[in-house]
């Protein structure tokens, strides 16, 4: 079942100067629990393809149509409501909550979706305990390292069980035991949970796992392999 | 809601010193607002107290046409129902009736025109009270000689005593103060000074025919308790009013300049003086809650006849001290003004730093989900926080100060002291008790943080998450 659609997608940055094709045409689409990597050289377009399918950015021309919605036609705190409700991110950089502690970061979605406490903190500890820090959720995450941090973001971004988890570049910042640890969790939950998993990334390790690799250059696709 | 608190006050500490700081600039600033208005308000309810409740009351019952024209011929009839019917009323403190005139008074080569004031002695006592203020001792240049050459005083203490010399006293203790000196230090020349200087005096009997003088009148006509002074002037209807008063008693009128002018006679003496039995100038009204001085205005105007009585307030009869204090209370307000001023962009500099450093936490927060409308109430709380922590410890900072210096007022001794009853002014200065200003302080910061929050506000609104997350 087709849950994501993307159709003649492009986005031009400096449109009032030299143009940039970040995304030039892509359509595509994506099945209910796909497990998928979106890879490319540097400025090929992966990140704002990702973006645009996560709302974070809106398209020049084209749309992205996400479980029914199509993006671009919502609007402010709809969109917001959308990406909340369906959508789990994990960024490049992790972007914990610095103030919060592992376990408050990983309820702090299902907090906003106004879930009760005592539902956000059993689930928290539950994926802490899948992503393997069942023994650090009280730390914040300036003491913890970069592969823990990157295991809250998961943990953060599957604890309200979006539909589907979008993920820029997850692996760049770390080490190949911790690169290989967060993959065997995101395919652990992509199995056990139905989760889909769209990665932007140029990282082998990645690729290798993936179940399907579209490949970008230049904001087009230029190949799209299923395993 | 907890969770939006929650995560507010973690972010005030996580810069800490930037915060404190902040915290601090308001502290200092609400500290100093609360000071300085304490002891403007206290300034001006001391000299309404010593012009106003000490003398002519808050409200007045005139004949109608008293206000336009202060003449006798203008002055009401003694009913001491209507003054029974005015003690009664809710509010009401004391009514008492006067006679106020303007003569000539003389003594030896000396004369000034004066403001005698008959009174009934006995309502008097719970009104201006002069029996309070008769003065019991008085450092006459002779009593100073004699002091200063039994004792060897340090030099600062001799110049203070003859910068005093002339000066009267109701109580011993108020020598040592303007000698600079306490309690203890003063204790071994108290004796001395009390045989030496003790002035004589009484209050006045019901049917005295004397007169209690003001004491800077009485140093200036050269009076003592014993002597007598005449005193010429207009009666009633052009009668013409002149009289021989020995003098009972001399009294120190808390406001300066009634100190210079001031005599009060019997209230049968002056109808007799100035030929107007069964008549008299005005009803003093002296009332509880002064808040309430408009309502108790009104409330005795549906009161009394119309035709016959009128009743202003304090701020009709004596205009001029009421622009004194408006006037005043304006600069008093325009500083503190500037002061806030510089707090706010204090604050601003806070709330533009922390949403400058944040930038990028605010794109991940509504990337993953949180309104914009959300995100601002975290700021907003923020920055309120900031506002009520450092706005509620300069408040209670203030707090010990402003009760002290209103039960202590602090008196100014020496050549400052002086300076301020030259200019007319009561040498002390009291703070306001804790009021409506403390009030106003949390709330003019309260909306400057309001106002501060505005830019973040715009700029959360205006966020495009991807420049945001791109820091």
């Amino acid at each position: 079942m087709k849950v994501i659609e993307i159709n003649e997608l492009h986005k031009i940055y400096n449109e009032s100067e030299v143009k940039v094709h970040a995304v030039n045409g892509i359509t595509l689409d994506f099945d209910e629990g796909e497990f998928a990597a979106i890879v490319g050289p540097s400025g090929s377009g992966k990140t704002t393809l990702l973006n645009m399918i996560g709302g974070l950015d809106s398209p020049t021309s084209g749309n992205v149509i996400v479980a029914g919605s199509e993006m671009s036609a919502l609007r402010g705190s709809e969109l917001t409501d959308f990406r909340l409700h369906n959508i789990g991110f994990v960024f490049q950089a992790y972007n914990l909550i610095p103030v919060l502690t592992a376990r408050e970061n990983t309820e702090f979605v299902m907090r906003l979706q106004n879930k009760p406490a005592k539902e956000c903190k059993s689930r928290a500890e539950e994926m802490l305990n899948a992503v393997g820090l069942g023994n650090r959720m009280e730390s914040r995450p300036s003491k913890m390292s970069g592969g823990q941090q990157q295991r809250v973001a998961v943990a953060r971004a599957l604890a309200s069980k979006p539909q589907f988890v979008l993920a820029d570049e997850p692996t760049a910042n770390l080490d190949s035991k911790s690169t290989e640890t967060l993959l065997e969790i995101m395919e652990k939950l992509n199995r056990e949970e139905n989760i889909t998993f769209i990665f932007s990334t140029h990282d082998a390790r990645v690729v290798k796992k993936a179940r399907r690799v579209i490949t970008i250059e230049d904001g087009k696709v230029v190949s799209d392999e299923r395993k | 809601m907890v969770e939006l608190i929650k995560l507010a006050w973690r972010n005030i500490w996580r810069n800490k010193r930037r915060s404190l700081i902040t915290i601090a600039s308001i502290f200092f600033a609400v500290f100093f607002a609360v000071v300085m208005r304490s002891i403007q308000l206290g300034s001006y309810g001391h000299m309404i107290k010593q012009s106003i409740e000490n003398f002519s009351g808050y409200l007045q019952i005139q004949n109608p046409e008293y206000f336009d024209e202060q003449s006798l011929d203008n002055s009401l009839e003694y009913t001491p129902e209507l003054i029974e019917t005015l003690n009664k009323l809710e509010d009401v403190k004391i009514a008492v009736p006067r006679i106020e005139g303007f003569v000539l008074a003389s003594s030896g080569h000396q004369s000034k025109g004066v403001i005698v004031t008959g009174i009934d002695t006995q309502k008097e006592k719970h009104a201006s009270n002069p029996e309070n203020n008769l003065v019991r001792y008085i450092l006459t240049p002779k009593i100073v000689k004699e002091i200063t050459t039994e004792f060897a005083f340090d030099k600062k203490t001799e110049e203070l005593l003859w910068l005093n010399q002339n000066t009267a006293y109701t109580n011993i203790e108020r020598i040592g103060l303007d000698l600079d000196m306490n309690a203890k230090e003063f204790s071994k020349y108290e004796q001395p000074f009390k045989d030496k200087a003790y002035a004589p005096g009484q209050y006045l009997t019901a049917n005295d025919s004397g007169a209690l003088v003001s004491s800077k009148l009485a140093n200036f006509l050269n009076i003592q308790v014993g002597d007598t002074i005449i005193m010429i002037g207009s009666g009633y209807h052009g009668s013409s009013a002149a009289g021989l008063f020995p003098v009972r008693g001399i009294i120190k009128v808390l406001s300066p300049e009634l100190d210079n002018k001031l005599i009060y006679i019997t209230l049968s003496r002056a109808q007799q003086f100035f030929d107007m039995h069964g008549r008299i100038t005005s009803i003093a009204i002296n009332i509880d809650n002064t808040d309430q001085m408009l309502s108790v205005q009104n409330n005795i105007q549906h009161t009394i006849d119309n035709e016959k009585y009128t009743v202003k307030n304090w701020e009709q009869i004596n205009p001029v001290l009421k622009q004194q204090i408006e006037s005043d209370d304006k600069s008093g307000q325009m500083f503190v003004g500037i002061l806030y001023f510089i707090v706010f962009f204090g604050i601003l500099g806070t709330v533009m730093m922390m949403i400058a450093e944040r930038k990028r936490e605010f794109g991940v927060l509504v990337a993953i989900g949180m309104r914009k409308r959300k995100l601002s109430a975290i700021v907003i709380v923020e920055m309120l926080f900031i506002g009520i922590v450092g706005t509620l410890s300069g408040l209670l900072a203030a707090v010990p100060l402003v009760i002290a210096f209103n039960l202590h007022p602090v008196r100014f001794t020496g050549e400052t002291g002086k300076t301020y009853e030259e200019m007319g002014f009561d040498p002390i200065m009291p703070t306001a008790p804790i009021d409506h200003y403390f009030t106003w302080q949390a709330v003019i910061i309260l909306i400057m943080v309001l106002l501060a929050c505005y830019i973040p506000l715009w700029r959360i609104r205006k966020m495009k998450i991807m420049n945001s997350l791109r820091g």
